[in-house]
C-alpha cells in the first residue's frame, strides 16, 4: 500500500516584484516630497504611479515609516486634513531630504550602470 | 511603561485607520483584511524597530512565564526544588572554594609570597621545618629573594590580668612583617635589635587580642606586660584580620637567631619569603636548592643528605583540603546536572501537553526564533527562583557546616568563609548556563513543531521518548557515580574509626600547659614542678592516674630525632637512624591504656640524677632490635641531656598512632619527662567516672601548685579522637548528602518518565488487557521498561564510577577505589530505587478500566 506523500511546509506565494532592499525608503521619501501623507495614502500613491506594477506590501510599509521615523528623516502627527478624522499623517524632514537626494544620486548611478550593460548601443539619459 | 503603551495605541489606532481607508476601495472589509495581511505581525515587525525591543521583549516574557507556571504549581515547585538543591549545593561548595583556594592572600603582591622547607628524599621527609643556622646562610648566599624570615610556635602565659591567659602566640624574626608586606595598625613592627640578649622583650598585639583585654585603648603601646613570667613591652597592634592562613595569633614576639650551637642542632622553623619580582618559583628553587647543596657540603653531619624547597604559600596552606574540596565542588556539579536533566524531562512532558498552545502561536506567526526566547524565557524564571532558593539554602548550609568544624581542625583560611559578591555571582551565573542546559533541549525539540500537523492531530506523536530515556539513564548513571563515591567514603571511614589506635579514649581528660620559661628555667625546678603537678593531680578524688606528654596523639603533632646504638658511639645527625620521640611522664602509658609489652615503666626509681632511661615501642624493636632483647639495651640519642648521656631502654610498649589514624605507628624512643623535662606538656588523666566531671578540680590542683600557670584545650580524649576524624566525618557527610539528593532527584525522574510512559500507553494497555493480559502482565510490562532503564544507567554509571572514583584515592583509608561490594551495594541501591519509583506507575496501569479506555477513543 502507498502512502500519498503528505504536504507540509508554507504554500506557494505568488511572484511579484520583489522591491529591492533600501528602495521603499526612497520611494516613501519621494512621495512625501509633495507633502504630508498618512501610511494608506503613500502605499495608494506609489502603486498608482506606477500602474500597479510595484505592490507596495502593507506589512512592511508601516515598519518601514516607522524606521524612517527613528532614523529622524521623517516626523510624524495626529492630524484632521483632508478626511473628516484624525490620521497619523507623517512628513520629510530636513534630513530626510538630504538623505532622498544621496539616494537618488545613488540609484541613478545604479540604473544608469545596468542600461549601459543591458543596452549598450542607446545613448544615455543622463 | 507609560511610554510603550501610548505607542501600542497608537499603532493600533494607525493600522486601523488604515484598515477602514482600504475598506472603502474593497468590495468588503475581509478582502481588505487581507490586503493588509497578519496585524499581529506588523505590529511585531514595528516593535522591532522601536529599539529596546529585547529588553520589552524579555519582561513581556517573564510575565507570561510566571503565569504559566502559576497555572501548573506542581512542575513548577518540583523543576524549581531540584533546582534549588543542585544551584545550593553548588553555591554552598563554591563559598568554600572561593574564600579559601581562590581568594589571594591578604597581603601586598600575595602570589610573590613563598614558604621554604627543608627535605631529605632519600628517607622520604618532604615541607621539613628548617635549621635555624641553614636559615642564616639561605638568607646570606641566595638571590631570588627579596627577604625570608623564621617564625616558631611560641606559646604564651599572659599574666597580671586576672587570670593567667593561655596565648596563641608565635615569634617571628624582624624581617617578618616586612616580607609579608604588612605593618601594625598602631606602633612599629620589630627592628633588628628587637629580641637581641641583653635587649628587653618586646610584644606585637593582634587587634583581637588587644580589643578583648586591653579595651581597645590606644595608650596601650608602651605598657609593659608579663609573658611567661617575664617583662615585655607593647609596641605595636596589628590590624584587624591580619592573621596566616593557618593560623590566627594572638600575639608576635621576636625571634632572634644566631649561629650559637643552640640553633646548629634540630629543624624547628618555618621560613616564608618574598620572591624578587619577575622571579618564578622554579629559579627561586634551584637558587635554594644550591645554597642546601652547599651547605650539605659545609655542614654534613648536620645537613648530609638534605636539600630545600619552595612552595607558593597559598597552595602550601591548602594543599590538604584543596583534593577533597575539589571532590566535593564536582559531586555537587553533578547533583546540578541530575538536577538539569530531571527539569529538562519535566519540560518535556509540560512541552507535549503544550504543544497545541504553541502551535497555534506559532500558527499566528509566532517566529521559531520567537518562540525559543519565550521557553527559555520560562526557563530562566525557573532558574532564577531556583537560584534565590539555593542561596538561601547555601547560606544556611555553609553556616551549619563551619558549626561542625572543630576550632583544632580547622580549615585553613575559614574566617574568610562567606557568601559574598563573587559567591552571588557564581550562583546567578550558573542559574543562567544551568536555564540553557535545561531549557534548551525541549524547546528546540517543541519549536520543530508543524503547527498544522500538531492542530490536525491534536498532540505530537510520542515521537522523542527517546531522548526523555536518555535523560534518564544519564541521571541514573550520574546518581550511582555520586553513590559509589560516597559509598566508598563510608567504607574508607568505618575502617578508620575501627582502627586500634593503641590506647583507649574512654574516660580520659586531657589538657595543655606551658611552663614559663621565667620561672623553671632550670631543668631540675622544671621536672620537680611537672612532678608536683602530677601528684597534685592523682589526689584529685575521681582521678585514677595521670602522665604528660609531649605529644598528645592524634593531633597531627610528633617529634623525631636521631639516634644510635650505644655500642656504635656518638650518633651524627645526617648519618643515623631516625625515630620519634615523645617525653612522657610515670603514668602517661597506664593513664592512656596502652599496654607493656617487656621490661617496667618509668618509675620513682628514676630521678633527674639517676641514669637515664628509655622507653621503646615494638616497632621499634622490630625496625632496629629484631634479633636480641630490647631491655637492657643502651642508646644515644640527639636529644637534650641524652646527647650525651646514653640512656638504657628499661620498657616497650605497644604501639600508638601518633600524627593521625591513618598513619601506622612509627618506630618510637620515649623519654622520662622527669629526667628531660620540656616547657610544654599534655597532661592524660584517667578518671574513674565521666572525665568532664574531675575538670574543675583538675584545674584547681595545678593552679594549688602554681596559681599563674594557664592551662588549656581541656577535652576528653573522645573529643580529641572525634575531633581528629572530623575531616575525613565531614567529606563523608556532605558527599552522603550528595548521594542522597542525586538519588531523590533520579527517583523523581524516572517516576516521570515512567508515569508518562505509561499514561500514554494507555490505549495500547487497555488492548491488552481487553484480550487478556492480567493485571500483574501489565504491571511487569511497566517495570520492565522502568528497570531496563537502571540496567542502562547502572552500566554507564559503572563504567563512569570506575573512571571517576580514581580521584579519590588519596582520601581513602584501606579501600581501593574499586571495591567490590561498595559498588555492588551502589548498584543495587540504584536499582532499588529505579524499581520504587517505576512501581506506583506500573501499578496505576495495572488498574486501567479497558472498557473505558477504548470507548474514550
Amino acid at each position: 500500500m502507498s502512502t500519498m506523500p503528505e504536504k507540509t511546509g508554507r504554500e506557494k506565494v505568488e511572484l511579484k516584484i520583489e522591491l529591492l532592499q533600501g528602495t521603499l525608503d526612497m520611494l516613501i521619501l519621494r512621495t512625501l516630497l509633495f507633502g504630508p501623507a498618512h501610511g494608506h495614502r503613500i502605499a495608494k500613491h506609489i502603486q498608482r504611479t506606477t500602474q500597479d506594477v510595484l505592490q507596495v506590501e502593507h506589512g512592511s510599509l508601516y515598519p518601514a515609516l516607522h524606521r524612517l521615523e527613528r532614523k529622524g528623516w521623517l516626523s510624524s502627527k495626529w492630524e484632521v486634513r483632508e478626511q473628516k478624522r484624525e490620521l497619523k499623517y507623517y512628513r520629510l524632514t530636513a534630513a530626510g531630504r538630504k538623505q532622498l537626494a544621496k539616494e537618488e544620486s545613488k540609484w541613478k548611478k545604479l540604473a544608469g550602470a545596468i542600461a549601459r550593460v543591458m543596452w549598450p548601443g542607446e545613448a544615455s539619459e543622463a | 511603561m507609560f511610554w510603550r503603551r501610548k505607542r501600542e495605541h497608537d499603532l493600533d489606532r494607525e493600522l486601523r485607520d488604515h484598515l477602514n481607508l482600504e475598506a472603502q476601495e474593497q468590495p468588503d472589509a475581509y478582502a481588505a483584511r487581507r490586503a493588509l495581511g497578519n496585524t499581529a505581525l506588523i505590529k511585531e515587525d514595528v516593535r522591532e524597530t522601536w529599539g529596546w525591543m529585547w529588553l520589552d521583549r524579555l519582561w513581556q516574557d517573564a510575565r507570561y512565564a510566571v503565569r504559566a507556571l502559576r497555572k501548573s504549581p506542581a512542575f513548577a515547585l518540583t523543576a524549581t526544588l531540584s533546582l534549588a538543591l543542585g544551584i545550593g549545593a553548588n553555591t554552598a561548595i563554591f563559598t568554600v572554594v572561593n574564600a579559601v583556594l581562590l581568594k589571594p592572600l591578604p597581603f601586598f603582591q600575595p602570589q610573590r609570597l613563598v614558604q621554604l622547607w627543608e627535605n631529605k628524599p632519600a628517607q622520604g621527609y618532604f615541607r621539613n621545618v628548617v635549621n635555624g643556622v641553614n636559615f642564616l646562610e639561605w638568607r646570606e648566599h641566595t638571590h631570588s629573594f627579596e627577604d625570608m624570615a623564621a617564625v616558631s610556635v611560641f606559646p604564651a602565659n599572659l599574666t597580671g590580668l586576672g587570670d593567667p591567659i593561655a596565648l596563641d602566640g608565635i615569634a617571628v624574626s624582624p624581617q617578618y612583617f616586612a616580607v609579608l608586606g604588612a605593618s601594625p595598625a598602631l606602633g612599629r613592627s620589630f627592628t633588628a635589635e628587637d629580641g637581641r640578649p641583653g635587649h628587653g622583650d618586646v610584644a606585637i598585639l593582634s587587634f583581637g587580642l588587644w580589643q578583648a583585654r586591653f579595651g581597645g585603648d590606644r595608650a596601650v603601646l608602651g605598657r609593659k606586660i608579663t609573658l611567661n613570667g617575664s617583662p615585655a613591652i607593647i609596641v605595636g597592634v596589628m590590624p584587624r584580620g591580619f592573621a596566616l592562613p593557618q593560623s590566627t595569633p594572638d600575639i608576635w614576639m621576636p625571634l632572634f637567631i644566631d649561629r650559637s650551637p643552640n640553633w646548629q642542632l634540630g629543624r624547628s622553623l618555618t621560613v616564608v619569603a618574598r620572591l624578587k619580582p619577575d622571579v618564578t618559583r622554579k629559579q627561586a628553587e634551584s637558587d635554594l636548592q644550591s645554597a642546601a647543596a652547599q651547605l650539605s657540603r659545609e655542614r654534613p653531619d648536620y645537613d648530609a643528605g638534605w636539600s630545600a624547597e619552595v612552595a607558593p604559600m597559598l597552595q602550601d596552606a591548602t594543599r590538604n583540603v584543596r583534593l577533597p574540596l575539589l571532590v566535593l565542588f564536582a559531586a555537587a556539579g553533578i547533583v546540578l546536572l541530575i538536577a538539569c536533566a530531571n527539569v529538562a524531562n519535566l519540560l518535556l512532558m509540560r512541552s507535549s501537553g503544550r504543544s497545541r498552545e504553541i502551535a497555534v502561536r506559532a500558527a499566528l506567526g509566532a517566529g521559531r526564533r520567537r518562540l525559543l526566547q519565550q521557553l527559555l524565557a520560562e526557563s530562566l524564571v525557573l532558574a532564577l527562583a531556583a537560584c534565590a532558593a539555593g542561596c538561601a539554602a547555601a547560606y544556611w548550609g555553609v553556616k551549619a557546616v563551619l558549626a561542625i568544624i572543630p576550632a583544632q581542625n580547622r580549615i585553613p583560611r575559614m574566617e574568610a568563609i562567606h557568601i559574598d559578591s563573587s559567591v552571588l555571582l557564581f550562583a546567578l551565573a550558573l542559574s543562567f548556563v544551568t536555564a540553557i542546559i535545561f531549557g534548551l533541549i525541549p524547546a528546540l525539540h517543541v519549536s520543530q513543531v508543524h503547527p498544522h500537523q500538531v492542530l490536525r492531530q491534536g498532540a505530537i506523536r510520542a515521537s522523542k521518548n527517546s531522548l526523555r530515556q536518555g535523560l534518564v539513564v544519564a541521571e541514573i548513571a550520574l546518581s550511582l557515580i555520586l553513590l559509589a563515591g560516597a559509598g566508598l567514603m563510608l567504607r574508607s571511614f568505618h575502617r578508620l574509626i575501627s582502627v586500634d589506635p593503641g590506647f583507649e579514649t574512654q574516660r580520659i581528660l586531657t589538657l595543655r600547659m606551658f611552663a614559663s620559661p621565667a620561672k623553671y628555667l632550670q631543668p631540675r625546678g622544671r621536672a620537680t614542678y611537672f612532678a608536683r603537678v602530677l601528684d597534685e593531680i592523682r589526689m584529685v578524688p575521681g582521678v585514677r592516674e595521670a602522665g604528660s606528654v609531649l605529644w598528645l596523639p592524634l593531633q597531627e603533632d610528633d617529634s623525631g630525632s636521631c639516634f644510635d646504638l650505644a655500642e656504635k658511639g656518638p650518633p651524627t645527625p645526617s648519618v643515623s637512624p631516625d625515630a620519634n620521640i615523645l617525653v612522657v611522664s610515670p603514668g602517661y602509658f597506664q593513664a592512656m591504656g596502652t599496654p607493656l609489652r617487656g621490661g617496667r615503666h618509668f618509675d620513682a626509681r628514676d630521678t633527674f640524677d639517676s641514669t637515664s632511661v628509655i622507653m621503646v615501642n615494638q616497632e621499634f624493636v622490630r625496625r632496629f632490635l629484631p634479633d636480641r632483647d630490647a631491655v637492657g639495651q643502651k642508646l644515644n640519642v640527639c636529644w637534650g641531656r641524652e646527647f650525651r648521656n646514653p640512656g638504657e631502654i628499661v620498657g616497650v610498649v605497644a604501639d600508638a598512632r601518633q600524627d593521625d589514624l591513618q598513619t601506622p605507628p612509627r618506630a618510637t624512643i620515649f623519654i622520662d619527662n622527669l629526667q628531660s623535662p620540656m616547657f610544654f606538656a599534655q597532661i592524660a588523666i584517667r578518671a574513674s567516672g565521666d572525665p568532664l566531671q574531675i575538670a574543675h578540680s583538675v584545674q584547681a590542683a595545678i593552679h594549688r601548685v602554681d596559681p599563674d600557670q594557664a592551662i588549656t584545650h581541656v577535652k576528653t580524649m573522645e573529643q580529641v579522637f572525634s575531633d581528629s576524624v572530623a575531616q575525613p566525618r565531614l567529606q563523608l557527610a556532605l558527599l552522603g548528602i550528595f548521594g542522597a539528593l542525586a538519588g531523590l532527584l533520579a527517583a523523581i525522574g524516572i517516576y516521570g518518565v515512567a508515569a508518562y510512559s505509561a499514561a500514554q500507553r494507555t490505549r495500547e494497555i487497555g488492548i491488552r488487557m481487553a484480550l487478556g493480559a492480567r493485571p500483574g502482565d501489565v504491571r511487569r510490562l511497566v517495570l520492565r521498561e522502568g528497570l531496563v532503564l537502571g540496567a542502562a544507567g547502572v552500566v554507564a554509571g559503572l563504567a563512569g564510577a570506575l573512571g571517576l572514583t580514581r580521584v579519590l584515592k588519596s582520601l581513602l583509608f584501606e579501600t581501593t577505589p574499586t571495591d567490590a561490594p561498595t559498588l555492588a551495594l551502589a548498584v543495587i541501591a540504584v536499582l532499588g530505587v529505579t524499581l520504587l519509583a517505576t512501581l506506583i506507575p506500573a501499578r496505576r496501569a495495572s488498574r486501567i478500566d479497558p472498557m473505558a479506555t477504548l470507548r474514550g477513543d
